[in-house]
């Protein structure tokens, strides 16, 4: 028997600087009264946003004060997803009001430029393509749209997903979109025909609960790595009692290359994965609830190198574009920046 | 009191072996006190039951509170009744709740599955008495009807002891979704004039072994037992077939949609009370996403049967019931779960005795307690039977003793009494 060949190499050595073991908080912004959704750094690194259970968005300057919060009215219910201009200029969210909102980021008090009815249901996802001038976003109509960023025109629609797609997002190379359902199905889609040029089913990552009659799974993150080589899909696994939320978070590392499930990065607790990034370090990490941790892994191995406890359940997670940060939206109404490096002595 | 023996796997299945297990006696009207009998009219009365098992969340259904601190992230949506707003997850039965009232302040002051139904059912917060389709049955149920009082269509068994005190022939008689119940076919190797003879036999056995003081509970549940069974064996026909791909198409192909279907032709067949269970309402995580998920399979599948009902004229002779056992706490959890709520939470009526388009009861901003008129399961049960031409504060007649139908400590909501 032939060994298997070696898997190509992800993680180059971390510059000092960088170690996730060192990883500690910085800064922690507040909400008043309920948990936190989803969170972002924009990508010139100067604000946070965050959403939460209820209709609002949250911005704070990356380094702070708290007092320098400013809450941006316009959602008619949670907001779940968001994505910015390649400059940073704008906000784009994605809300559970079937709308997706169009924010001016820098202003000093943001007004929605516009709210665009986009989907038949709850928008699930929004994503920026790499050159800013499209924006892919699904939602409860079982479809995908593309919108021009320039006048937000409806581009295309691509219909195919029979459940619920939980996320899209475009590939590096501008030309090609992956999205991921509630069966666990993931499409790769070409931008340019709408067809499905390939199609794989995780099945690991959702469960039937025959009891209830339900079907529970669904990706809570989805990221290419800046290469287009690989995309991460946060979720869940091994469900066993979906209304009792028993089941355990996994990470599926996928060879997009190869079109192989390379890694199924698993968590040896109960809940969910709810956020994956490749951090520029070659390693991966996540964010999970309701336990509450970070997790640190090497691309080639299943379990974590390294967990960082969270003081309430982490519901995304985003990197500072130096990647020497991360936000952590939290359950505990705690908006979390953690550093990857040694403290000051 | 006795008078159930036997009559407990019934609730599981429809074996030989099941009804010869179930408890029942003879006499349906003769049980009846006149006061009761007078009551009732000469047109049937039917009870429609959907069950929302596990606790529908009344935040996402009959009471939304959107923008409040618990209010979730659906909307409400304006009804066919103004004024009423309902959650958006409901927009068919949004256009029909000119024919539905709505309760929102229910208190069942418990949390717990067990204890909750027992009170939604029993109208009695303890103690072992009939549920509301037990009763039902035996108050509304003909002499010579042609099916079992009191069906329950249901892909899940609990065990239920439904009529009590009562005789077993008023206990629901669980039919595992719309195939034809097994063990509905003569064996073969009997033929019909055997089976009669058996029959015959048996009756002569029973009536022997009562008459020489044999328990005759035993002997009434073997009775009953075989009734139930022959009036189904007479009415196969209604489990056999493909319903219509009209029919499919409106009410839905999945299994709720199926038992809705036969839910319908039970009740166009004679069916005094039937009810429906949908599953899965226990929603401790992800609650939002499965009550999408739920309520979007029940919405069009119940308006779906609302309108048939109310089409073909039966619906003013029919209380519809839309109700679970408790609700879902306001406050969402970690798993962005709602958990068990019996403190302040809603169900639907409508049809016979029911006055349309009512709002009784209100909760207070955050849902996190009724506001105005309180109610519990006492008052629900009275307010059935009052609706049905019930007199609930009345006696059943059980063998020289008399027990109180409703709990007399509870009075019917008269507000929503037409």
């Amino acid at each position: 028997m032939n060994p298997s060949p070696p898997a190509p190499p992800l993680v180059r050595d971390l510059p000092p600087s960088i170690n996730p073991k060192k990883t500690h908080v910085v800064r922690t912004f507040t909400i008043d009264d309920v948990p936190l959704t989803t969170c972002r750094i924009d990508p010139a690194g100067r604000y946070v946003v965050a959403a939460a259970e209820n209709f609002h968005i949250y911005r704070w300057p990356l380094a702070g004060p708290q007092s320098a919060r400013t809450v941006l009215h316009g959602h008619n219910s949670w907001v779940r997803s968001f994505d910015f201009s390649p400059d940073g200029q704008w906000l784009y969210s994605g809300g559970y009001d079937d709308r997706i909102g169009i924010w001016p980021l820098t202003d000093p008090t943001p007004s929605p430029q516009r709210m665009l009815v986009a989907h038949d249901g709850w928008v699930r996802w929004v994503r920026t393509s790499p050159d800013g001038r499209l924006l892919a976003s699904c939602g409860n109509d079982n479809l995908l749209k593309i919108w021009d960023t320039s006048n937000w025109d409806l581009v295309r629609v691509f219909k195919g997903h029979q459940r619920y797609p939980y996320a899209v997002v475009f590939h590096p190379d501008g030309k090609r979109l992956a999205s991921f359902d509630l069966m666990g199905v993931i499409k790769e889609w070409e931008l340019s025909s709408g067809k499905v040029t390939r199609q794989w089913e995780a099945k690991f990552m959702w469960g039937f609960d025959k009891k209830f009659r339900a079907d529970m799974g669904g990706a809570r993150d989805m990221r290419f790595s800046p290469d287009g080589k690989y995309l991460a899909v946060a979720g869940l696994t091994e469900v066993t009692n979906a209304f009792a939320g028993t089941h355990k978070p996994m990470v599926l590392l996928m060879d997009w290359e190869k079109g192989e499930f390379r890694k199924k990065l698993r968590i040896d607790s109960r809940g969910m994965a709810w956020g994956i990034r490749f951090h520029p370090d070659g390693f991966l990490v996540g964010s999970g609830a309701p336990s509450g941790a970070l997790w640190f892994w090497k691309p080639d191995e299943e379990k974590p190198f390294h967990t960082f406890k969270l003081t309430g359940g982490g519901r995304a997670i985003d990197l500072s574009p130096d990647g020497r940060q991360a936000a952590v939206a939290q359950i505990d109404r705690k908006l979390q920046i953690v550093q990857f490096t040694s403290k000051p002595a | 009191m006795q008078r159930d023996h036997g009559c407990h796997r019934i609730d599981h299945t429809l074996t030989r072996r099941g009804f010869m297990a179930t408890g029942a006696a003879a006499g349906v009207a003769g049980l009846a006190t006149p006061a009761v009998s007078q009551q009732l009219e000469k047109k049937q009365k039917r009870v429609l039951q959907v069950y929302l098992q596990g606790g529908v969340s009344q935040l996402e259904s009959w009471d939304p509170k959107p923008g409040t601190l618990y209010g979730g992230p659906f909307r409400a949506i304006p009804t066919s009744v103004p004024g009423m707003h309902i959650s958006e997850l409901l927009p068919h039965t949004a256009q029909r709740m000119h024919l539905m009232s709505i309760v929102r302040g229910i208190n069942l002051k418990t949390n717990s599955h067990h204890d909750g139904r027992l009170f939604m059912e029993m109208g009695r917060r303890s103690g072992r008495f009939p549920y509301v389709g037990s009763v039902a049955a035996k108050y509304l149920m003909p002499e010579n009807a042609p099916l079992p009082g009191y069906l329950h269509v249901t892909t899940r068994g609990l065990t239920d002891h439904t009529n009590a005190f009562l005789d077993a022939r008023y206990g629901q008689l669980k039919l595992a979704g719309p195939k034809i119940p097994p063990n509905l076919i003569r064996p073969k190797s009997v033929s019909a004039d055997a089976a009669v003879r058996s029959r015959s036999l048996l009756k002569r056995l029973n009536q022997r072994f009562s008459g020489r003081g044999g328990q005759k509970t035993f002997t009434d549940s073997y009775n009953a037992s075989f009734e139930m069974a022959e009036k189904l064996m007479a009415r196969r026909d209604l489990f056999e077939g493909e319903p219509s791909g009209k029919d499919l198409d409106r009410y839905g192909r999945h299994p709720f949609g199926r038992n809705c279907l036969l839910a319908r032709t039970l009740l166009e067949n004679g069916g005094t009370v039937v009810k429906v269970t949908h599953h899965g309402y226990d929603t401790h995580a992800e609650n939002f996403n499965f009550h999408l998920e739920q309520l979007g399979e029940f919405d069009k599948t119940f308006c779906m049967l609302l309108d048939d009902l109310q089409q073909s004229g039966m619906l003013e002779s029919t209380l519809v019931m839309i109700y679970s056992e408790f609700g879902r706490t306001p406050k969402i959890n970690v798993r962005y779960g709602r958990d068990h709520w019996g403190t302040a939470w809603s169900i639907a009526l409508g049809g016979q005795g029911i006055v349309p388009g009512a709002i009784v009861g209100a909760t207070n901003k955050k849902g996190t307690a009724v506001s105005e008129r309180e109610v519990d399961g006492g008052h629900l049960f009275h307010t059935y039977f009052r609706a049905l031409g019930i007199d609930s504060s009345s006696y059943h007649t059980l063998g020289g003793r008399s027990v109180p139908i409703g709990d007399p400590a509870r009075q019917p909501i008269q507000e929503l009494l037409a």
